[in-house]
């Protein structure tokens, strides 16, 4: 057993309002600067839709992510070792600036000096890159709630999963429905692009599993760009390095949760420690498809248990880290409930974000004008689902469509057991009954409706100490280390020659 | 200007290539960068990158093979079929260069959003790597067979300038396109350093070997645990193992540059010998002295000769020359003309110099091996669309009987007299005389 840390990240979809604060909080701090704005290592995407890149999901494309290769042997899609080399000159599966959007801004000054005329002036919109006129036919947000729409929504790759009944359904005016997926990146337990960066700039931090690129180290590329699966390293065309999302690790070095989670008007996001077992990796990652989010789950040790302690202890997790494994809200909804599931489980990249699936776009189909899901009926408003379970299947359990189903019991009878609670519609022995099919107790559901609804930002972010300048010590001087910039850079950095 | 271009330059553009380069990797790791402009432009790039890489790759390999091992694929380019292949792939692969190359640079002149990547040194660079690349080809073109002539003309200058003894005899003589190649070439390694050129230095090979996954740790706690599982070679071993290894390194630098430092200090200073020893060392040097002295007084003497002796007519052979070192001191060739009389014709290509071969093909002529000439040995000329343009020079002779009295001559432009008759000569005794080369029919003389 090879435990490791890892900071890990619940994202509650049923609290996402989609307002972009996480988008603009991040943008804010790291990547509003020149080959940068395009970039949005957070965003936030209406589903059903095309995403940002456009059809990020549809790996045919952009062949991201792993592969099985024989007898369970882990490949990635997206190249071999020797034609890794050959796709150093050009790229067949990096996205072109086309599939993200020009980033661009508005010629503000002509407002103030337009010469008096008979028109009212107007502010045009300019190339970020070319500095020229451009007419705008695309963003990071494009199709923001836009389900239903022909051009977008429709080319979900995930609607590949539904019937053309329930397709139509989906798209049914007046019933339309949709849900938001804030997404930063997974720091993966099974990164796709580390396995491909040529160079080896990129790396997992042993601590705390973040992933990061080696500014100084990375030569440009971009195999991890077309390796990533969910399009969230970036090629910064104007430094020549790739970049992506460092989980704000300067912000949670010195205690503060990463922007886009402290920023987070909805409170959807959770942040802790989650212990694992390296060694089981590679078993784990290449199950077959219907069982990935089972394994992702069995790749997850109980940090209560005295030989995971143990063996954390053997593997130098600092007894803070693994006090923080304990307390944190991360095991609780992916382990304990079972509530929280990877995003794309069968890119095989063991994604460290989990996803709570929303109930309202499911529960909320309407019969006759009246919402499904009353008390009689228990459960028949999943299975009568607005948002069939199988586009929910698609993007958070490979398909398998019984995961999705057991969450959504899970959380409607969390709903019930409060309804009996304020309201008293509910009898109570359909409640008991209720409890038994979704395998929950009492007890539990009040705590996942303490975690969901009231929790505190320390409930939510259980910080661990990550005691970097202690960790730095036998590499570095403090004292010189000191006088360093924020991330270690010592000289400015620019473009090459 | 020799001088500067093809020995001051060259060791000018490797000191700042080597210090440049290492200095940039050091100092500002950052601006290494392969600099794709993928994300703002895919179509034109994949039309370009690929071919220019691909073949710019194949004949930076091909150059270096040449240069590298000089003899062996000498060797192997005496192959005539060996041969043509080289050249057809080194074809191939200049055409695939120089229309990715255009390609690159008609795209970044074009696409607007490439203007805001781009910068002076960038289109320098295009500009240098274009006519570089048109200058090669032209130089393919015009003095065929490279690959087999580089391994005695370019490769033997690389090679003295890599072992400081830079030879200008082997550039003075190439054609001016060899020439501008040669120093475009130096030109672009200097520019290197500064450049987008760098990124040729982070060929990623490494990955071919790499475990997939990349974890780092900075604590010293798990640093100890790891080692421990790789069969308890603790972090302290492995770093005493390399601390060994990097002294053991060391001291064979050190020992190295004694030995190097020994050799220059002697060579500035001069060797401390024995007296005996210095009496034995200029004893000999006076006797190599005396043995030269007395070569040179024989040349001299020869020279000084109003006639050399080629051979015996009967000697001479109308389909193998026999070599002959003429007034000049140049090699030229004898043979037997179809009359029975002597053929004399110089045997230095008329092209870069080389040494004509002996053998006479069905057609009458002669072959330089360097760059495939034939030339006719009667008249001299060389055949259509070959090479060399000039004709080999043909030598006056004189023909002397048994006596040492002329019977017959014949000038570098043909002209003949018998100056004792043309019956003098009886047609038995022909084999009998002698041939001989005279100063009479030297230019100038």
């Amino acid at each position: 057993m090879d435990v490791r840390a890892h900071v890990s990240m619940v994202f509650h979809l049923d609290k996402c309002i989609g307002c972009h604060t996480c988008s603009i909080a991040c943008k804010n701090i790291w990547t509003d600067r020149p080959g940068a704005e395009y970039m949005w290592w957070n965003n936030v995407e209406t589903k059903p839709g095309t995403g940002f890149p456009t059809q990020w999901e549809d790996q045919e494309t952009y062949k991201g992510g792993w592969k099985i290769k024989g007898d369970r042997q882990l490949a990635l899609r997206s190249q071999s070792k020797a034609g890794g080399l050959f796709k150093l000159f050009y790229n067949p599966n990096q996205p072109g600036l086309d599939d993200y959007y020009e980033p661009f801004t508005y010629r503000y000054g002509d407002l103030f000096t337009a010469p008096a005329g008979e028109d009212q002036p107007t502010a045009r919109p300019v190339s970020l890159i070319t500095g020229e006129p451009i007419d705008i036919e695309a963003g990071p947000n494009w199709d923001d709630d836009l389900s239903g729409s022909p051009v977008y929504a429709e080319n979900d790759p995930n609607l590949d999963a539904l019937t053309p009944d329930e397709k139509q359904a989906l798209f049914d005016v007046e019933a339309i429905a949709m849900m938001y997926l804030p997404r930063i990146c997974n720091h993966c337990a099974n990164p796709s692009c580390v396995a491909a960066c040529p160079t080896g700039a990129i790396y997992k931090r042993g601590e705390d599993g973040i992933v990061l690129i080696n500014q100084d180290g990375c030569r440009g590329w971009r195999a991890c760009v077309a390796a990533c699966p969910y399009k969230k390293t970036y090629f910064n065309w104007k430094s020549g390095k790739s970049e992506k999302c460092i989980l704000c690790f300067p912000r949670l070095e010195t205690g503060q949760p990463p922007a886009c989670f402290h920023s987070c008007v909805g409170r959807i996001r959770y942040l802790g420690v989650l212990l694992y077992d390296a060694d089981r990796l590679t078993e784990l990652a290449t199950a077959p498809k219907e069982s990935l989010v089972e394994a992702q789950r069995a790749l997850l040790l109980d940090p209560h248990d005295p030989a995971v302690i143990a063996g954390a202890e053997a593997n130098g997790v600092t007894p803070e880290m693994i006090d923080s494994a304990q307390r944190s809200p991360v095991y609780k909804w992916v382990k304990e409930w079972q509530l929280a599931l990877p995003l794309h489980a069968e890119f095989r990249t063991m994604p460290m974000l989990f996803y709570v699936p929303p109930l309202l776009p499911v529960a909320g189909r309407s019969g006759a004008g009246v919402y499904g899901h009353t008390p009689d009926g228990l459960f028949t408003s999943i299975e009568r689902a607005r948002m069939p379970l199988s586009y929910l299947a698609s993007l958070f359990s490979a398909g398998n469509t019984k995961v999705v189903e057991e969450v959504m019991k899970k959380l409607l009878v969390v709903r019930l057991h409060n309804r009996a609670k304020t309201v008293g519609d509910v009898s109570d022995e359909a409640l008991q009954r209720a409890f038994r099919e979704a395998g929950l107790t009492a007890a539990e559901a009040d705590d996942i409706y303490a975690l969901t609804a009231l929790s505190s930002v320390d409930e939510r972010f259980v910080l661990p100490p990550l005691q970097r300048e202690e960790a730095i010590e036998p590499d570095h001087e403090p004292e010189l280390h000191k006088g360093m910039a924020g991330l270690g850079v010592t000289r400015r950095p620019v473009r090459g020659g | 200007m020799d001088a500067f271009l093809y020995v001051g330059l060259p060791y000018l553009s490797l000191t700042i290539l080597v210090v440049g380069t290492i200095v940039r990797f050091r100092q500002a790791p950052f601006s290494v960068s392969s600099l794709s402009s993928q994300v703002l432009e895919r179509k034109k790039l994949a039309l370009g990158t690929v071919p220019w890489h691909l073949g710019i790759l194949v004949l930076l390999a091909g150059h270096l093979v040449a240069f590298l091992v000089p003899d062996i694929w000498r060797s192997l380019t005496a192959n005539h079929a060996f041969l043509l292949t080289v050249e057809v792939i080194g074809f191939a692969a200049a055409a695939m260069a120089a229309f990715g190359l255009g390609t690159l640079v008609y795209r970044r002149l074009v696409t607007a959003r490439l203007q805001a990547v781009t910068n002076r040194m960038d289109l320098v660079v295009l500009g240098l790597l274009l006519v570089q690349v048109l200058v090669g080809i032209s130089v393919a073109l015009s003095a065929r067979w490279g690959a087999q002539w580089s391994a005695g003309t370019t490769s033997p200058y690389l090679w003295s300038l890599l072992t400081f003894q830079p030879d200008l005899t082997y550039v003075a003589d190439l054609p001016p396109s060899v020439r501008l190649h040669l120093g475009l070439a130096w030109l672009t390694f200097a520019l290197i350093p500064f450049t987008r050129l760098i990124h040729g230095f982070s060929i990623p090979l490494g990955y071919l070997v790499r475990a997939p996954q990349q974890v780092i740790w900075a604590t010293r706690r798990r640093l100890a645990r790891d080692t421990a599982r790789a069969g308890g070679v603790s972090p302290e071993t492995s770093r005493r193992h390399f601390v060994k290894g990097l002294g053991g390194l060391f001291a064979a630098g050190v020992l190295m540059s004694v030995g190097v430092l020994d050799k220059l200090v002697g060579y500035f200073k001069g060797q401390r010998l024995e007296r005996s020893e210095q009496v034995d060392l200029l004893e000999k040097k006076l006797e190599r002295l005396r043995a030269t002295s007395e070569e040179q007084a024989l040349e001299l003497e020869r020279l000084e000769k109003d006639a050399i002796l080629v051979a015996q007519l009967g000697q001479l052979d109308p389909r193998q020359g026999r070599y002959f070192i003429d007034y000049q001191m140049r090699p030229a060739l004898a043979f037997k003309g179809a009359d029975q009389l002597p053929i004399l014709i110089s045997a230095k290509c008329t092209h870069l110099g080389c040494t004509v071969a002996s053998d006479v093909n069905d057609k009458g002529q002669i072959l330089c091996p360097c760059h495939i000439s034939y030339f006719d040995i009667k008249t001299g000329a060389p055949n259509p669309g070959a090479p060399a343009k000039a004709p080999l020079p043909r030598i006056g002779w004189l023909l002397k009987d048994t006596k040492g009295t002329v019977v017959m001559t014949q000038d570098g432009a043909g002209n003949r007299t018998w100056p004792e008759g043309e019956d003098a000569i009886a047609p038995d005794a022909l084999d009998g005389l002698q041939v001989w080369i005279a100063k009479r029919f030297e230019e100038g003389a």
